[in-house]
């Protein structure tokens, strides 16, 4: 109840309640971690029999399997699956060029809702959310965990958080794996449009060893755009000028440079066994969690 | 040159104004429109570079002057510029078609109108190439068959087509538009020809003198030609059933004519006059008709003259219908001589027992008695009992004495009596509304009320002194007329001409009281003078003018015949010429400027315009200019 009252100038109650029967998923294991519902092979304090194994002079003796030594007198230690402790990171990319759109929506404000989206499914299902936003730099993040009774604070953290400043993906990726040790699912909600290489800073997440899940958000203005004539245009993060005669073939051939760069984005993706997904702003959040992100099985 | 009558300073002004919005338009058109963008990495790769100029400066002279230039040509086209002199123009003539009804006539060289036909075709090839014509059928009204035609097959035409109408010849008329025509048009005025017999009205003749470029084109026969005039009906001021039948018969050839007249009334003869009529002169003649049914009245001439459309009219009776009444009385013989007067009045005496509601008499009168349920029919009351009654009875009172009529309302006015004593009188209460005819001391001894359509009398009339006065017989007429105003309508029936009409009413009517309508109820619009009401119609048929008390009924069947003869003035040119004197014509150019100014903007478009990026697609785009915002 309490989340679905604060979550309404972001996210209406109806759409919580369809989330709810979703899951986000993720294809590594990782050691020591995972959420509620993502088994790991590595064995730790659990609850659930992973395996046996030798016994070893400063082993736990309570997890001697006795019986066995009764039987074969030999000493063999129950191992068991860890539980679930290490974050699902959504990286929200809060830059000047997030807060361009159309038709009044941004893509800062749509990747805020779709990151409160894919937090409360993971609140949901009882994982730990971080939200890291970022622009040239890694900014005050936030975490969450425990059920969807902490859903409200993760609405009021989004809401209140500020946009502003240029993309420096590099520099965020670097400080990020310096800053989370921790091997896990990194969700980018991004538009990736940063002048400097983005293939190098994300395939540094992934040899690190993180899970990528590549959500690249775009206003039709930005892969279509409208204009014809002589242009003077602005970089909304660099603040550079750009004059320029644009005009149908040259739209044509915007938007084929656009639709490569999101194809690199895709293989990139998919050659770390992560997943991209290209959303629009212009499709509603609620067609793109249920279309597109569940058809690429980054949530089901 | 012609674009909206501007001189040349006018029109350079106009071209200065249209050349700076083209400029303005031009360089906003070439402004760079600022956007924000969210990268710049995908744009390097659109096309050619802009020119890193003063955005304010003519980046494209050549483009601007192409522009200029070609609206300059169809700003001229849209002028008409012509090469050659101003005056070397075309000439617009006017043929004046006579359509008057008296071009019906059959002479012995033909009919009138196919003679004049013939005229004005032979005419028309002798106008020169380039030259244009506008037919006008001329009768009561001028009207315009065609605009100035330089295709004079259209012409040809509608002269073809050209037909003679009802009325008469208004030549002045015809000749006064006909100069105003060419007056507004930029060509030169050519010649006004006139067509016709020249049968015109006494007033019409005077302002062809004025016009120094008439034609005329006589046509051969003299009509001889008997015809009615007028024919009119009304009825008899001493005989409800008979009509007066009057007429006019007209004599427009050149020697004495017998004329019988003969009338006809539903197939039958009803009557007949032999009429001795001098040239030139018309005489009139009446009989009465002795009739209470409808019925269509013809009246027939049986002469042999050229134009046989006026020897007969036909006028249609209406219905005369009587409206009942039932005199409910166990005394009718005191009221006999009150409603037995009017011929119109059918009316039938009966006991008071014998009431019934459900009667279809218009009137009833309702004699001392109280009749229940009440009628819906409109009802005369003649001393009401107190009780079932639809006006309350205040009081009763024994000879009192009638103080005053009440002169200021339909029933009451003309009434006038001196010291009537009343033996019995009941004095009513009355309601808002209600009109109080009579009174005496202390209320309303008569009173009406519109709202029931009924009369209430206080007083017998028949049993009182009132019997000796001739208020009596008045103030029943004045009752009836009340309530049944149709009855006493007054019919006047005339056969006439179209045209204009002309009526004097027997009083001044009041506003809105006087409708003037043709068949199937359409409205004819009227004047009002004083008593004198004037309309005008200019097709044949039935106009109805009723003003409430009479109901004038003119049956415009019969076609208008003028009586003069108009002489063309010794100035204009009579007979079909030869051909008619060329000139040299300047020549026109607005299509090539058209052309040649739709062929420049379309030259810039594929040169300058967005035309150019299509012809080049394929090319190897060059990059943008980039530069970093200071």
């Amino acid at each position: 109840m309490a989340a679905g009252r604060a979550a309404s100038p972001l996210i209406d109650r109806a759409f919580l309640e369809r989330l709810e029967r979703l899951t986000i998923h993720w294809a590594k294991s990782f050691p020591g971690l995972v959420g509620g519902h993502n088994a790991s092979r590595f064995s730790g304090p659990g609850q659930e029999f992973l395996d046996h194994r030798n016994f070893h002079q400063g082993d736990d003796l309570r997890a001697v399997n006795w019986r066995a030594y009764m039987r074969l007198e030999k000493m063999f230690l129950k191992m068991f699956q860890i539980e679930p402790r290490v974050p699902v990171r959504l990286m929200l990319d809060v830059s000047d060029s997030m807060t361009l759109g159309q038709d009044g929506l941004s893509k800062f404000d749509y990747a805020r809702r779709l990151t409160a989206a894919l937090a409360y499914v993971g609140l949901v299902r009882l994982d730990t959310i971080q939200i890291q936003p970022f622009s040239d730099r890694l900014l005050e993040s936030s975490t969450s965990g425990g059920g969807r009774h902490r859903f409200s604070p993760v609405v009021d953290y989004l809401t209140a958080l500020p946009a502003g400043g240029p993309t420096n993906l590099m520099k965020v990726c670097r400080s990020f794996i310096g800053e989370y040790s921790q091997r896990g699912l990194v969700i980018v909600v991004s538009d990736f449009l940063d002048d400097a290489d983005v293939e190098k800073p994300l395939q540094y997440l992934a040899d690190f060893g993180h899970e990528l899940s590549l959500i690249q958000i775009w206003s039709e203005e930005d892969r279509t755009p409208p204009w014809d004539g002589e242009l003077d245009l602005v970089d909304a993060e660099s603040g550079g000028h750009l004059q320029i005669s644009f005009d149908e073939e040259a739209r044509e051939r915007y938007t084929r440079s656009f639709d490569g760069y999101s194809e690199k984005l895709r293989l990139l993706a998919l050659r770390n066994s992560g997943r991209y997904v290209g959303l629009s702003t212009s499709m509603p959040v609620e067609d793109a969690v249920f279309g597109p992100m569940v058809r690429s099985r980054g949530v089901a | 040159m012609f674009l909206f009558n501007l001189s040349l300073v006018e029109f350079m002004a106009l071209f200065a104004g249209v050349s700076g919005v083209v400029a303005a338009l031009y360089l906003l058109d070439r402004t760079r429109h600022k956007h924000r963008v969210a990268t710049l990495r995908f744009w390097t790769h659109s096309d050619a570079p802009s020119e890193m100029q003063h955005r304010r400066k003519i980046q494209q002279p050549w483009s601007l002057l192409l522009q200029i230039l070609s609206l300059l040509c169809l700003l001229l086209a849209l002028a008409q510029l012509r090469w050659g002199s101003p005056f070397q123009r075309t000439r617009d003539h006017v043929l004046i078609l006579d359509t008057s009804a008296i071009m019906n006539a059959r002479v012995p060289q033909g009919r009138l109108m196919d003679q004049s036909r013939v005229a004005a075709k032979a005419w028309l090839k002798a106008v020169p190439k380039g030259d244009r014509v506008m037919l006008v059928r001329a009768d009561t009204l001028s009207t315009a068959a065609t605009a100035f035609e330089s295709n004079l097959a259209v012409v040809d035409e509608a002269i073809s087509l050209t037909q003679p109408a009802a009325g008469s010849l208004r030549l002045g008329d015809a000749l006064r538009f006909a100069k105003q025509a060419q007056q507004v048009q930029d060509h030169r005025a050519g010649e006004i020809v006139y067509a016709g017999a020249g049968r015109v009205s006494d007033e019409d003749d005077g302002f062809a003198n004025s016009v120094t470029n008439l034609r005329v084109l006589p046509v051969k026969g003299t009509v001889e030609n008997v015809g009615l005039r007028k024919i009119g009906l009304r009825r008899s001021p001493n005989d409800e059933k008979v009509w007066e039948v009057y007429g006019t018969v007209r004599n427009d050839g050149a020697r004495l004519r017998l004329v019988p007249v003969a009338v006809l009334f539903g197939g039958g003869l009803a009557g007949q006059r032999q009429l001795t009529i001098a040239p030139n002169s018309e005489q009139s003649f009446t009989l009465d008709l002795r009739t209470q049914a409808a019925g269509l009245l013809e009246t027939r001439i049986q002469v042999n003259d050229n134009f046989p459309d006026d020897d007969r009219a036909v006028i249609e009776i209406p219905t005369q219908n009587a409206v009942k009444v039932t005199v409910y009385s166990n005394e009718p013989d005191l009221l006999k001589p009150v409603f037995s007067g009017h011929p119109r009045f059918d009316t039938s005496y009966r006991p008071t027992a014998e009431y019934s509601p459900s009667t279809d008499a218009a009137v009833v009168v309702l004699d001392r008695f109280a009749a229940a349920p009440p009628t819906k029919a409109a009802a005369i009351w003649i001393s009401p009992p107190r009780s079932g009654t639809p006006v309350a009875v205040a009081s009763t009172k024994q000879g009192a004495t009638l103080t005053r009529w009440r002169n200021d309302n339909a029933i009451g006015a003309g009434l006038h009596t001196r010291d009537i004593k009343l033996d019995e009188v009941s004095l009513f209460t009355t309601k808002p509304g209600d009109l109080v005819i009579a009174e005496v001391a202390g209320g309303a001894a008569a009173l009406a009320r519109p709202s029931a359509r009924l009369v209430a009398l206080g007083f017998h009339p028949m049993r009182s002194p009132l019997k000796f006065e001739l208020a009596t017989p008045l103030l029943f007429a004045n009752i009836l007329h009340w309530l049944s105003p149709e009855v006493f309508l007054r019919w006047e029936l005339n056969a006439g001409s179209a045209g204009g009409q002309t009526l004097t009413l027997d009083e001044e009517p009041a506003p809105g009281s006087v409708k003037v309508t043709m068949d199937g109820g359409r409205a004819v619009p009227f004047t009002i003078e004083g008593q004198t009401l004037r309309f005008f119609s200019g097709s044949p048929g039935v106009v109805r003018v009723n003003d409430g008390k009479q109901e004038h009924v003119y049956s415009l069947t019969l076609p208008d015949i003028a009586s003069g003869t108009w002489k063309a003035p010794p100035k204009a040119v009579s007979g079909v010429p030869a051909a008619l004197e060329s000139s040299p014509v300047a020549r026109d150019l607005w299509q090539w400027l058209a052309l040649l100014g739709g062929a420049g903007l379309i030259a810039e478009w594929i040169m300058f315009g967005r035309a150019r990026r299509l012809f080049r697609a394929g090319t190897r785009p060059v990059e943008p200019v980039l530069r970093k915002a200071s």
